[in-house]
């Protein structure tokens, strides 16, 4: 195991890693998947020392991270972050030069055969020799991830973590890069270990998937074998159909139609009405009319129940966007005008208006039809 | 910029940059209400020149060059090395606060301590160090975040400025000695400031290339630094010493001259890229130039009178400055 992830746990405010518990296989490519936030990038910055873990114990290769020297470690396992707003007005091979680091003493940065052979290596291998004396600054994206890509890579290390390395390509470039990453993992042998925001990508070109939901580990394995139905709304919440007809999952979503969260204020008028005249009040209330122009009327449902022995009970339940816009209808024209002029009706014997200010959390589910692609 | 262009700018600097080196000196020796020509000062120099000229080289002009010289290229290197750690092109000994700590050190002393003002340099040192460490641990969460620094290093500045001032409104009568040294420049040094700047400057100057290759890893931000084996929180903390040591040097001598520290490393980086196994040297030497250039400029233009180099260095360096930053960007 080039990996082995032993009770970890992290505390930042909020936010909460704990109980992880992983190996990470050598020579295969991991990748973490998970929702914003759900901690993929804190357990790499672990992984990669950066972020020190409040408990638990990773082992290197068997050794915990202590046991190694900083270079050393940096020899053993190189991290390409997220970030690259910081590299200078350096050209492209400048940079790449500075992957070679842990292998010089701290002091010297004269390149040695070896420095050199290292950096051509890196260079041609993620295919930017062309542009090996242009400024960093000068390239495209994509042409920048890729010298990062290479400096990481002169560090010669065994383990390679990498962040996110495709956010901010096109696709095209997106590919290009995935296919390097599984030749040279092909070909060297290097274990590789990425958080990736992109499920398919991750199905598509690794061994070993992590899934992470709320700081834990939710799931691992072979992507064929983690990635289901059941996988998808637990994990990202997601209904979705997984196609296993190619050489790697398929995920295919299903469009839920849900809706943005709304509120809206329901006002229900409750009348306990003498046995048998509930039809009365109800005929009462048809005159009255005219509240489905208001602005902010949503809908009304005027129900009845006959189910007790001493009285009947009508309910008068109107749903409005606001309270403002209830409050409206009680100070128009048409309310007045149905209000006015009129005795309460003795059948009725008690009358119980209630105001609920509700949030709608979810509309009705349509029925999901599986879609053929 | 185009690499190829770069690279012949390289070149180019390593050759000119001594000859420019002593042409400023010659500059700086011959230039004053006393004019002396070039063919003199080698005649005064191998003890063949008249005695009014060899007094003049000899006790005034060529310790203040030396002064000049070696005050120069420890705030441009100070400068440099703030700037690279700070990853913040503001950085500056003058601006964060780091020469105010040497500053105020040395007003304590000058006005208060006066029988101890032999150990100016010292004390101007251990009061940039105390400042950096101050703004290093007001800075400090988990982790110095560069941004922090620099916010915290303006406020300690301002805090520093405010004391010194305070100090020498209280004690009026005793900073007859404080004012010439405040102003910022180098009238009157001589060879007893050269002595006691020498030893600071030698060392400090010398742990400046050993500081190259950390300050271009540390400029990839911390968490690339530490993949690539930097221990960042130690080595930023030993760069920001070395920069105090630097400024606290040339603060004990020359006080407090501003802009040398952030025109030079700019200046040096928009010409010859970012790349401090460049940038330090060519910053020590530009430094160097500059401060020497200034000085024999602000008492010889204006003869008889003498303006403070600091001041003629504000009047043309900031609009220097200003015209660099129209011209490039410094800030990405």
């Amino acid at each position: 195991m080039a990996l082995d992830i032993r009770d970890l746990s992290y505390k930042l405010e909020r936010f909460e890693l704990s109980s992880i518990n992983e190996t990470i296989p050598t020579g295969q490519i991991t990748a973490i998947v998970g929702r914003n936030g759900s901690g993929k990038s804190t357990l790499l910055r672990m992984i990669s020392r950066i972020t020190k873990p409040d408990n638990g114990l990773i082992l290197y290769e068997g050794q915990p991270g202590k046991a190694y020297s900083r270079n050393q470690f940096a020899r053993m396992v190189s991290m390409l972050g997220q970030d690259k707003g910081q590299i200078p007005d350096i050209t492209v091979r400048e940079l790449v030069a500075l992957g070679r680091a842990p292998h010089q003493s701290s002091f010297r940065s004269r390149l040695t055969s070896n420095d050199e052979q290292a950096i051509k290596w890196a260079i041609s291998t993620v295919g930017i020799a062309h542009n090996e004396d242009r400024m960093f600054h000068t390239l495209s994206g994509g042409e920048q991830q890729k010298a990062r890509i290479a400096m990481a890579l002169a560090q010669e290390s065994r383990i390679l973590l990498l962040d996110e390395p495709t956010t901010y390509l096109d696709m095209s470039h997106q590919l290009e890069l995935m296919e390097m990453l599984r030749r040279l993992n092909q070909k060297l042998g290097l274990t590789i270990v990425m958080v990736l925001h992109d499920l398919q990508q991750a199905a598509a070109f690794s061994d070993h998937i992590i899934a992470m939901e709320s700081g834990r580990i939710v799931a691992s394995g072979a992507p064929k074998s983690v990635i289901d139905q059941h996988f998808m709304l637990n994990v990202f919440g997601v209904i979705a159909k997984i196609d296993l007809q190619g050489e790697y999952p398929v995920i295919v979503p299903i469009p839920q139609h849900f809706k943005e969260e709304t509120s809206m204020v329901i006002v229900t008028n409750v009348s306990q009405i003498t046995k048998g005249n509930g039809e009365k009040l109800i005929e009462r209330f048809n005159k009255v009319g005219k509240v489905e122009g208001m602005k902010g009327f949503l809908g009304l449902e005027v129900m009845m129940t006959e189910n007790t022995k001493d009285y009947d009970e009508v309910t008068v339940s109107t749903r409005w966007e606001s309270k403002e816009d209830f409050q409206a209808w009680t100070r128009s024209e048409a309310f007045r005008e149905s209000h006015s002029h009129r005795e309460i009706p003795d059948y009725i014997i008690s009358n119980k208006i209630a105001f609920y200010d509700v949030k709608v959390v979810r509309q009705p589910l349509q029925q999901a039809e599986p879609q053929s692609v | 910029m185009n690499v190829k262009t770069r690279n012949k700018r390289r070149r180019w600097m390593a050759f000119a940059a001594i000859p420019l080196l002593l042409a400023a000196m010659l500059y700086g020796v011959g230039s004053g209400s006393v004019q002396i020509s070039v063919v003199e000062i080698w005649r005064v120099l191998f003890g063949e020149g008249e005695a009014v000229h060899e007094t003049i080289i000899w006790n005034i002009r060529l310790p203040r060059v030396l002064v000049g010289l070696l005050t120069g290229a420890c705030l441009a290197a100070s400068g440099a090395l703030l700037q690279g750690v700070m990853r913040n092109p503001l950085a500056d000994p003058g601006i964060v606060g780091v020469s105010a700590g040497g500053g105020l050190a040395a007003v304590i002393a000058l006005v208060l301590f006066p029988q101890f003002s032999y150990m100016l340099p010292g004390f101007a040192f251990i009061g940039a160090l105390v400042a950096s460490l101050v703004i290093y641990v007001l800075a400090w969460d988990g982790g110095s975040s560069p941004v922090k620094i620099v916010l915290a290093g303006i406020a300690v500045n301002a805090l520093l400025g405010g004391i010194m001032n305070g100090i020498m409104v209280l004690n009026s009568d005793r900073i007859q000695s404080v004012i010439p040294w405040l102003a910022g420049g180098l009238s009157g040094r001589s060879w007893p400031h050269l002595e006691f700047l020498l030893p600071y400057a030698i060392v400090g100057l010398g742990l400046v290339p050993f500081a190259a290759k950390t300050s271009n890893l540390l400029m990839l931000g911390d968490q690339s630094a530490q993949s690539l084996g930097q221990h960042v929180e130690r080595q930023r903390f030993l760069i920001i010493a070395l920069a105090s040591l630097l400024a606290g040097a040339a603060v004990s001598v020359a006080g407090l001259i501003g802009f040398v520290g952030l025109i030079v490393p700019h200046a040096v980086r928009l010409a010859l890229g970012e790349d401090y196994r460049y940038l330090l040297p060519f910053s020590m030497v530009g430094g160097a130039i500059l401060l020497v250039v200034a000085d024999t400029a602000a008492r010889s233009w204006f003869d008889p009178l003498e303006l403070p180099a600091g001041v003629l260095l504000a009047c043309i360096g900031a609009p220097f400055f200003l015209m660099l930053l129209k011209k490039r960007r410094l800030i990405r």
